[in-house]
């Protein structure tokens, strides 16, 4: 028994928890969607425990650090927000219809932690220029913000669905009437990307800060960095267009899969590119 | 005239200027993260065509971050946000200054049924006991009669309604201090080895050399790794030198740099060179082999003869034979001999049996009846430091402040205002919640948890 056995057990309870909440769209009842909230609310407890335990090991290893300094600490740890944020949300509005499209992408964050080669799941000491105190704070924001913009996302595939069903009311099945309405859904994107965003911002900062005692510049325009401010500008465009006349609806939802885009590549396919974020070296 | 400067107060307050802008900006970094950039564009540029290479050029794409183009675009921004920001200011001062009373037109019609509370308390009681609960809850509350309705009234976060002008304030503030440090600041690397001190920085350009009036000694340079090889620390202990006396004295490591006199020193790379010491064996004859170690410039006698030996150079990698130590020999005669000692001699005469005799200058054995052995060559140390003034992060710290406040009061404290209305319903007393604000959302919230509150006190 350790931590990654319990990570890989999540890793199918949330699979679990978003084929629940696939029966409550299809099957509908009360007690679908309850099983799939017990789902999600377990595997977010076990979750816990285990980065907790991860954390906890590490010191008995002498290289104590909180887990988030390698592609597989960050992925569990970008799942575990994406699921803080729909639980929050599920339980701040007692609505159960989000979970069908959020919890699928933490699922998908589990699961490439675990199978995608090249990533190492083994707890490694910190190089130089990761002992700062700035690190927990910085990894912390980002991923709340990227969890935000996750959240987005999800309601931006549900708004198109959505208008498509609107389009055709005749032929609309049970899946897409169970949908939050457009208009809840809009108000969703918006306040989802307004609380990322401000993570985001922070988490910027944060790291500006690091930067600015690791790297002996506040910003050195590094790939990631470049790409973070990219992203930043995507969802700072997004939260404007609500002032220029009909941008919200259709557009918004567009821009949540643009943005979500953008963080994938600011997560990820910065990796590729030459530059001192690079995890691949 | 008077039109001109409508329309282009118009063009440059607009908000699809801003998006515009903001998409062009955008693309611009992408640009920059897909081209190599700076220093490393050279060699890419050698692989295009040269009419791309000089498009690529002219549009400033081998240094996107620096490029007239992203400047420009700046500028616009900086414009755009302004003009946009003193539009709108007035009509945020005058919501801010909008009087409580009279209730906004329509308020309290079509209010849902969970915002209107019936009691059979009489309407005194109730205004008092609602009075001194909006009293204790909020603070300020002002009080309206009018019409047989009572009105209270509530604001909170009125400064909220100015967080957007502190978050563009925060943008201006941000690229003024990136100019600032960009035209009056200093970016450059020094490589220090051990024991040496110097005051000479190569700036990032490469272009000139920064003179700075003190100087840097590397003391010592210190590279610690974990179990399994990973590095663990690089540090460098270093001495800063006015006037040959020590300033400040201290160890510097990765996400710790040191402040002196206005410069920020970096523990940037390191590496290892030769040309420290080198051990030199030699007999004579069959003799006993004799032992001394050297660097550049030392000079010894050679034991029974006389012959004198400097030491001219040592070469970590010579001509790719491996490190090799050059000698002058003067004999006790007077006449002097060069000669190169190669460590791995005895390998490359193997491999170039002719070497020898053609290119004398390579044998150990030049100085008969010497014979000369290169042992090792010490490896030293160097720290790889950069040095970075720049006085504009003041000024862009400033901005990261404003900005994330501003962000926090405009999205999780927004402006928000309330109105209780209390009047009466047949012979019941009618408690009627209602508001307004730009964050429907954090209204509720606030509206619910008022009327959570006037349950519980027994109001209601």
């Amino acid at each position: 028994m350790s931590h990654t056995l319990i990570l890989s057990w999540v890793t199918f309870i949330y699979f679990g928890a978003f084929v629940l909440y696939l029966f409550r769209m299809i099957l509908g009842g009360q007690s679908w969607g309850k099983l799939a909230s017990l789902a999600a609310w377990t595997g977010f407890a076990a979750q816990t425990a285990a980065i907790l335990w991860r954390w906890n090991v590490s010191y008995s290893l002498g290289i104590g650090h909180a887990p988030l300094s390698n592609l597989y600490e960050s992925m569990i740890f970008f799942a575990w927000t994406i699921m803080l944020f729909h639980l929050f949300i599920e339980w701040r509005t007692g609505s159960r219809a989000f979970g069908v499209f959020v919890v699928p992408l933490a699922f998908l964050a589990m699961a490439y932690a675990s199978i995608a080669p090249g990533v190492n799941n083994e707890i490694q000491p910190l190089i130089p220029a990761l002992q700062s105190n700035w690190l927990t704070s910085h990894v912390v924001t980002c991923f709340m913000g990227y969890a935000g913009f996750a959240f987005a996302f999800g309601c931006g595939l549900m708004y198109f669905l959505k208008t498509a069903d609107a389009d055709k009311p005749e032929n609309s099945n049970h899946f897409l009437k169970r949908l939050p309405t457009l208009a809840s859904l809009d108000l969703m994107i918006y306040q989802s990307i307004a609380l990322g965003f401000v993570f985001l911002t922070i988490g910027i900062m944060t790291g500006s800060i690091w930067a600015h005692y690791a790297w002996g510049s506040y910003w050195s325009w590094d790939p990631k960095e470049t790409w973070s401010l990219i992203t930043w500008i995507v969802y700072a465009v997004t939260l404007h267009v609500q002032y220029i006349k009909g941008w919200r609806g259709k557009r918004m939802a567009a821009l949540t899969i643009v943005g979500f885009t953008s963080v994938l590549f600011t997560y990820l396919g910065v990796n590729y590119l030459p530059g001192l974020h690079s995890y691949l070296n | 005239m008077t039109n001109i400067k409508t329309s282009l107060r118009s063009f440059f307050s607009s908000i699809r200027l801003t998006v515009v802008l903001l998409i062009v900006m955008a693309l611009l970094f992408m640009v920059g993260t897909f081209i190599p950039q700076r220093e490393s564009a050279m060699e890419f540029a050698q692989r295009l065509s040269p009419g791309i290479s000089s498009l690529f050029h002219a549009l400033g794409l081998f240094d996107v971050y620096h490029s007239p183009l992203y400047y420009v675009l700046l500028g616009l921004l900086a414009l755009n946000l302004t003009v946009c920001s003193l539009n709108r200011l007035p009509g945020s001062w005058k919501l801010y200054r909008t009087p409580h009373f009279p209730v906004p037109e329509g308020l309290f019609s079509k209010l849902p049924p969970n915002r209107v509370l019936l009691t059979e308390q009489n309407r005194e009681a109730c205004l008092s006991s609602l009075e001194s609960l909006l009293k204790a809850s909020y603070g300020a509350i002002e009080k309206d009669v009018k019409g047989g309705h009572v009105f209270f009234s509530i604001r909170k976060a009125g400064l909220s309604l100015f967080s957007v002008y502190g978050v563009h304030l925060s943008i201006l503030f941000m690229i003024a201090g990136s100019v600032i440090g960009s035209v009056f600041g200093f970016e450059g690397y020094v490589n220090i080895g051990e024991g040496e001190t110097t005051n000479l920085i190569d700036s990032r350009n490469g272009r000139d050399i920064h003179r700075l009036d003190f100087s840097v000694r590397c003391d010592k340079f210190t590279l610690e790794t974990y179990a399994n090889g990973m590095p663990k620390t690089y540090r460098s202990d270093l001495t800063f030198l006015k006037d040959g006396q020590p300033i400040r004295q201290g160890a510097l490591m990765v996400n710790h740099p040191i402040h002196v006199n206005g410069y920020r020193f970096y523990q940037s790379s390191f590496g290892s060179a030769p040309g420290g010491r080198a051990v030199l064996n030699y007999s004579k004859g069959k003799g006993q082999e004799e032992k001394v170690a050297v660097s550049v410039g030392d000079r010894f006698d050679l034991k029974e003869g006389g012959a004198h030996v400097e030491i001219l150079r040592i070469e970590g990698n010579l001509m790719k034979f491996g490190p090799g130590v050059k000698l002058d020999i003067a004999s006790p005669q007077g006449r002097h001999i060069q000669f190169w000692v190669l460590q791995h001699i005895d390998e490359i005469a193997e491999m170039y049996p002719e070497l020898l005799t053609q290119f004398p200058l390579f044998d150990p054995a030049l100085f008969k009846p010497y014979r000369f052995f290169l042992k090792e060559i010490e490896q030293q140390y160097y720290t790889g430091l950069q040095v970075v003034r720049d006085p504009g992060v003041p000024l862009v710290a400033l901005g990261a402040f404003l900005m994330v406040t501003g962000l926090i009061l405009r999205h999780f404290m927004p402006h928000r205002r309330i109105w209780v209305r209390v009047d009466a319903a047949g012979r019941q007393t009618r408690i009627s919640l209602a508001g307004r604000s730009r964050h429907m959302a954090a209204l509720d919230r606030e509206l619910d948890l008022l009327g959570r509150r006037i349950q519980e006190k027994g109001i209601v």
